[in-house]
Order: C-alpha cells, then structure tokens, then sequence
C-alpha cells in the first residue's frame, strides 16, 4: 500500500498544479483586473494606471504567475491585490472558522447518517423506512438556501429561540458560541446528512443481495447480525466515498449558509475573492479547497482499501 | 406622541442644522421655556411659531441622548478590500468606520451645508478662489499626539500627483495648492473658483489622517490613529471592526459605548437579522421588504429622499443614440409615477432626465416640468428616427433596474418598437458594458453638490460623461455656478444646466432612490443626511440607545 500512497501524493500535487495554472487563465479571462474592480466606476486612465503600478499588475501575466508560484513553494502566499493584507492573515482566521464550523456538523452528521441509514436498511418497507426515505429524498432536492431562510424564519424571525446570524464578537462561552452557531449547523446537518443516509441505506441494500448474504439468510442468522457483521464491511467502500465527498463540500462549498448567516469563512472569501480579481487570494484559497479534496479522496480509497482485502493487491 | 401638529406649524423636526443645535444646547443648558422662545424668535420667526417650536423641542428632547449601549450595525457589502486610508474609501462600511474613527474639516448638516469640525473658522475669498481653514487646537489624535495644520497638509497630499491611488482626485483637482499659514492655519488656492469647497472637504474621503500614518500602516498594518468619536479596538477586513468610545475626544462626543460594523451581504438575512433583534442596525433595506418591517414591533424605517439616481444611457456616439429622434422618443416612453410605485414601492422620487431633485433644496429647478409619458409623441419620433428595434444591456446595478428597463420594454412594443433587454452580470460591468455598449444602465449616488452631481457625469469633459453628450453652453455653465455665491442667481444657472441635460443628454432618469435603511425602535437621533445609508453615515457620534 505504500507506493500507491506515495503515488497518489505525487498526482495530488500535479493536480493542485494544474488547479492552479486552471484559476490563473480562468481569472484572467473574466473582465476587468483588480485595479478595475477596485476603482469601479471611479475609474480614470490615470488613477487606473497608478493603481496597477501599486499592485504589480503592470507586469506580464506569465511572470506573475511564477512569482505567485515561486512564493508559494517556499511557503509565502503573497499579499492581496484587494486591501494590501497578506494572504495568510485573511487565510487564517476564516480558516479556522470554517473547520469549527465542519467539524461540529461532522461530528453531529456523520455517526447520525450512518444509524439511520442502517436503521433503514435493517427494516426495509417499514414506516421508518419509509419516512426516512421520503424525507431524504425531499431534503436532497430543496435547495440549501431555502431550508436556511425557512429555519431562520421559524426560529429566529418567529419563535425568537435563536440568532438569525451566526455573528460572534469573540470571547464567548462555549455555550453562547454553540448557540450561536445553531442555526448554520442544524442547517448543514440537515443538507448532508440527506444525501449520506440515502447512500448508506442503499450500499447496503445491494450488499444484500449477493449469494453470500442469501447464504447467511439461510443458514438462519439474524438480520441484525448480517448487515453489522456481514454487509457493513463490503458496502463501507461507497459510504466513505459520499462522506469524504460531504466533508469537503462542508470546507469548501458551504458558501450560501455562509452568506445567509453572515459567518466569515473560508468559502466566501474565495467569492469575494474572484470578485474583486484579488488572483492570491483566489489561487490560495484553491489549494485549500483543492488540497482537501485530494487528501480526503485519499483518506477515503485508504479506509476502503482496509476494509476490503479484494483492493489490497491490484491486478 | 399625545397630539398631531397640525399641517400649517412649523415643527422643532423642520428646524435646519445649527437652530437645532441651538436650541438644544439652549434647553439642555436649562434655559426657560422664555428664553428659548425669544432666541428663537431673534433668528427671524414669529412669537407664535417660535412657541410651537419650543414645545415641539421639548417633546424632542424630552429623550435626551443617553449615553451608553452598545450596537451592530450592517452594511451590505465588505470584504478584504476594506479600507481605512480615507482616501481610498468606496464603500458604506468604509465610510462608515471613518465617520467612527476620523474627523473632517467640516461635517454637513442634513441640508448639506457645511459646519465647522476640524477647522472651526473656514472662508472662502470675495470670488471664491482662495479658502482659509482656521483650525482648532484642542485635538488629540487617539495616540495622544497633537493635531496640527502639518497632518491637513500630510491628508491632502495623498489626492495629489501621479501615484496617487485616491478615488476623489478629480474632485479636488482645482485646488492648486494647499498652504500652511501657521500651525493651525492652511489655506487651498484654486485654480477657478469653487463656492462649495468647504462642503466638500465634508465628505468622507476628505477625513483627516495623521502625519505619516498611512505609510506606516501600508508598511506592517499599524492602525492609523484618527481625532474621531470612537477609536478602533479591531479591525479585520471583510469580518468586522469594533469601535470604543473615545474618552478623550475634543468635544462632547459619541453615546453608544461600543459598535461593531460588520457586513450581511444577503439582502434577506440582513433584513431578518434585524427583525429578530439580532443586530441594531442595517444598511439598504429592499424596497420590497419596507412593509415587512413597518409592521415588525422594534424596528422601523428610515427613509431619506435622496438625489441617488439610476438611469439608461442611450450613448449619443455610437448606435441608435447618434439618431436625435430616437433619443427625444424613448424618453416619451417611461411611466415615471408608475416607477416610482410600484417598482421602488414608494420608496423614491419622480426624475425628469437630470440627476438633480428636491434633496438639492433650493438648486433643483422645480420649475422644470415632468416629462409626461407619451407613446404618441414617442411614436412619431421613432417613425421619424427610422429605427424599428434597440437593444439594452441591464446589470441590476440598483434594485429594481432591471423591472424599469422590461416596463420600458413593454410600453416600447406597445407602439412597434422591439426594445431587447439584455441581462449582463454586475461582476465586471464597469469596465466591460457601462460606456461601452450603446445602450445601458447606470447608478450614482448623490453627490455632495448639485454643482458635483451635474460636473461628474454631464460635463462635456468629463471621464464619466456616461452617453458622450458634449454641451459647450453645460460646461460655461457649470463654471458660473462653481463661483456664483448669490443663491437666486446660482438656482438661475442651475435651471438652465438642468433643462439642458433633460432636453440634450441621452440619459433617461426615471426616478431617484430614497436612501432606506431599517433600524430598531430604542436608536434614535440617527440625522437625515441624504449623501449615504443611515443619515449620510453620519450616524456613529450622533445617534443613541433609548
């Protein structure tokens, strides 16, 4: 299994290369650089001029490009074309907030999707079954900004239990800061652990139906054993699959419950970000994203390979 | 309130900037109900209105501000770009935090008259080519350092030169030089003479900073000290700031004893967050949602008719805009009530293809009658124009735009023409479809001046002149009222700068916006400033929590 890490490593950092040189021509392509955006409709040929002289912008694209490349690979992100901050100092702080934030709906989502996506399974054609399976497949196709403002309008706006946004000043107890935090996290809860019950429910099913379950069947075990002790294992492969698909979803694609609970993370900066032009920031907040993706969907193929022996030497 | 004043009185609310704080220093100061009467009726009123005036400020006041309280207040848009160099200041939370955190020369009052801040003398010369600003020298900036006339020179230095990045250079680029006379004296020498100078140095990118700090910030991110009501505690760009009270600050100063200024950029949530009491304060609430939260217990609208105005360019250069006739029709075709109504739910004025409106009080040209909306006489100047379909580009660049531009379009193929609208994104159109295609769309705020207004987006050269009208009479105009000081004359040129741009221009200014912001019911004393969200942003020193 080693080589294979090791190779899947290498790939990562080809991708989070081509990532790169794909963001770069991508932003150049949109209207307008930094200095335009900045100035707006206030801009003059001169204040425009001066402006790009600032920000560096006057240079030859391909050359900002290795510049960005070669600070990146010694660690330095550079500094925004937007406010004259450095990347790491905006980075940082939204960072943090977005792993608090998909770390909590992890943690609440994940031990909750895969329960009831056995519970499901354990008793198929059943009402729980069926609630459940009704209710996910709802919950798939409404979009999130519609449970969001719905669960502000109940809660927040009506029944006044909760804040409407998840605005914190700092300083906080971990009981106000939960609080605070309820609403995003009830919200993300609900969006992925939909899709995560139904992909649960479903790898299981199938296992199910494969000679050697039909064998366990009827050799007279419980069904309750056959699917922990016997399914679950051969159907882990897929499950990981959509839970490492939502986790990284939860770093890099929660921008619309950020922007609707106005909470400073990591996905709307990189909006504001592409808006404004601000390419370091763009490109840095890629990586990021990029970064998880690759190190999770690595994680994932690792914990499926464990769990079934069949993946551990490949033909 | 027990009892309605009736119609006809004047009230303590009708009162300008300066009486009111007169009166109010007055009645705070424990002056007699006589007393105040008698200098109210010394600045020119009669007995009786000045005893309806006295009672009506009594019942004002009777909520003194409180101090204390601390307040959120939200704007709608921030991000890394954030500012606190003045100079580069684009945006309400920009504004906003520098309202909190600096000074001006002068600050304006709700009617946009300049008063003394900063400089507490300021004058200009018999024609207006020279001004002098006498400066207090009581201020401290928050590090303790002095304020001095070397920081005026140091703030106004950054709207100059070729590297200068300021987003208002042309504004100030008349004044020639700025002098310092004496350590407490400067003085600007323009040019061609501008009777409105020190209105200007009132609006936001003209705060004063101190000596060198902006350098030093750029440098390694030291927070420039400001003379301001609160000082900075905290500042992330695109998170929040946090602002404390000043307790040394040079006059009487701020209430609240902290507020923090963050974003919603959801136009919704800021609206929720506001209802469900979560935040204190909220920038640019939808017209749509006014209602909502008219009829919400603990929160309430504040709406300022304002000169804000969006509007279509028909660019006289290129396309069907070189065609005159096709220009005179289309601005037959707008049902400009009706905009107004239904569109901006109330919440604006009637245009009449100039960026001026009443907000400009005695420089509007009333006289000037409404374009009525005519399809027949749009009719035959289409015929006449030989053009049979157009096309319009429209970003939502100011709410409800895009609803004006598919009415234009219907009342367009009422008559046979075939107007298509064109939806583009806001990202980018600036630079990429505002004066470039030959029919767009366009918003500007109001400006501090009727002069600035008309000069920024009218005049024959300038950059912005947004449908490439080129008027030598507009421009000679615009010359006159930059130095005529006589109001009656001053409103004759106006008049005549506005029926021109509404006859000429290729601009068609359905309406103008209220500026609409929602607040909770406990703050009060917000002003009435037109030039920006919650009373020209002049908000942080002067409102309070009840």
């Amino acid at each position: 299994m080693g080589p294979m890490i090791f190779r899947r490593i290498v790939i990562g950092f080809i991708t989070l290369w081509v990532v790169s040189v794909i963001v770069f021509f991508g932003l150049s392509i949109l209207p307008g650089d930094a200095a335009a955006i900045q100035l707006g409709q206030a801009a003059t040929e001169e204040s425009l001029a001066a402006l790009r002289a600032q920000l560096g912008l006057d240079r030859p694209a391909y050359i900002r490009y290795f510049t960005w490349l070669g600070g990146m690979a010694t660690g330095d992100m550079g500094i925004s074309n937007a406010g004259g901050a450095t990347i790491a100092s905006l980075i940082d702080f939204r960072l943090i907030k977005t792993l608090e934030l998909g770390g909590i709906v992890a943690v609440i989502s994940v031990p909750l999707s895969i329960f009831l996506g056995l519970a499901a399974a354990m008793y198929p054609g059943t009402w729980l079954d069926r609630i459940l399976t009704f209710g996910t497949m709802s919950l798939v196709a409404v979009p999130e900004f519609l449970i969001a403002t719905f669960l502000v309008l109940i809660f927040a706006v009506k029944l006044q239990w909760m804040p409407s946004i998840a605005y914190m000043s700092g300083g906080e107890s971990l009981w106000e800061w939960l609080h605070a935090l309820a609403m995003p996290i009830l919200t993300l809860v609900i969006v992925v652990s939909a899709q995560m019950i139904r992909m649960t429910r479903a790898g299981i099913l199938n296992v199910m139906n494969s000679p050697y379950i039909e064998m366990a069947i009827l050799k007279g075990v419980a069904r309750k054993r056959i699917i922990l002790r016997h399914a679950l294992f051969n159907a882990i492969g897929p499950i990981i699959n959509v839970i490492a698909l939502n986790l990284a979803y939860l770093v890099s694609g929660v921008v619309i419950v950020e922007t609707i609970f106005a909470y400073s993370g990591l996905a709307k900066l990189m909006i504001d970000g592409v808006q404004t032009r601000d390419f370091p920031l763009v490109q840095a907040c890629a990586m990021i994203f990029c970064g998880t993706y690759v190190l999770l969907l690595l994680t994932a193929d690792i914990g499926a390979i464990l769990s079934n022996p069949r993946l551990r030497k490949p033909k | 309130m027990t009892k309605k004043p009736e119609k006809t009185e004047v009230g303590y609310a009708d009162l300008n900037g300066a009486d009111k704080d007169l009166l109010h220093t007055a009645l705070n100061r424990g002056a007699s109900r006589r007393e105040a009467i008698k200098m109210m009726a010394a600045t020119g009123l009669s007995v009786a209105a000045a005893g309806t005036i006295v009672t009506s400020a009594k019942d004002a006041i009777a909520a003194t501000p409180k101090k204390g309280g601390s307040v959120k207040m939200c704007p709608s848009l921030h991000g890394p770009d954030d500012r606190l160099i003045p100079a580069q200041f684009t945006s309400t939370v920009d504004y906003t935090r520098g309202r909190a955190h600096y000074n001006g020369l002068t600050q304006l009052n709700d009617d946009i008259t300049p008063r003394p801040e900063l400089a507490e003398e300021f004058s200009p010369n018999a024609n207006a080519t020279e001004w002098t600003f006498k400066l207090r020298k009581d201020v401290t900036f928050h590090d303790g350092s002095k304020f001095t006339a070397d920081d005026v020179m140091y703030t106004m230095a950054q709207h100059y030169g070729d590297d200068s990045v300021s987003v208002v250079k042309t504004l100030v680029s008349e004044v020639k030089e700025w002098k310092k006379v004496g350590p407490y004296e400067v003085k600007a020498i323009l040019e061609s003479p501008n009777s409105d100078l020190a209105t200007l140095m009132g609006e936001k990118q003209f705060k004063i900073m101190k000596e060198g700090s902006a350098e030093a910030y750029n440098a390694d991110g030291t927070l420039p000290p400001g003379t301001g009501p609160f000082t900075l505690e905290d500042f992330q760009p695109g998170v929040r700031s946090r602002h404390v009270r000043n307790e040394n600050y040079w006059r009487e100063g701020a209430n609240f004893d902290e507020i923090e200024v963050f974003a919603i950029t959801d136009p919704v949530a800021r609206v929720n967050a506001l209802l469900s009491d979560d935040v204190d304060m909220v920038a640019q609430v939808d017209p749509k949602a006014v209602k909502q939260v008219e009829s919400t217990d603990g929160a309430e609208i504040k709406s300022t008719p304002s000169s804000a105005y969006f509007g279509m360019c028909m660019m006289l250069d290129r396309g069907p805009g070189q065609n005159a006739d096709f220009v005179k029709g289309m601005k037959f075709l707008h049902r400009r009530d009706k905009v107004v109504k239904s569109i901006l739910k109330g919440q604006g004025t009637v245009g009449n293809d100039h960026p001026i409106n009443q907000a400009f009080g005695p420089d509007f040209c009333s006289e000037l009658p409404v374009r009525p909306y005519d399809p027949d006489q749009a009719k035959f100047h289409l015929d006449k124009s030989g053009i049979t379909s157009a096309e319009v580009n429209v970003a939502e660049v100011s709410p409800g735009i895009t609803d004006v531009c598919l009415m234009w379009q219907r009342e367009c193929s009422k008559i046979g023409f075939d107007l298509q609208v064109k939806k583009v994104p806001t990202d980018g159109y600036w630079g990429a479809v505002w004066m470039q295609t030959p029919i767009n769309v366009v918003a500007w705020n109001m400006r501090p001046t009727a002069t600035i207004q008309l000069d920024i987006a009218f005049a024959p050269d300038a950059p912005w002149n947004d449908t490439y009208w080129k008027n030598e009479r507009f421009g000679q105009l615009l010359q006159m009222a930059r130095s005529e000081t006589d109001p009656a004359k001053r409103h004759e040129i106006q008049c005549e700068m506005q029926t021109l741009a509404h006859d000429g221009s290729g601009m068609i200014i359905p309406a103008h916006n209220n500026v609409v912001d929602g607040h909770g019911s406990d703050i009060m004393g917000i002003p009435s400033l037109p030039l920006g969200i919650l009373g020209g942003c002049e908000w942080p020193e002067f409102a309070w929590k009840a």
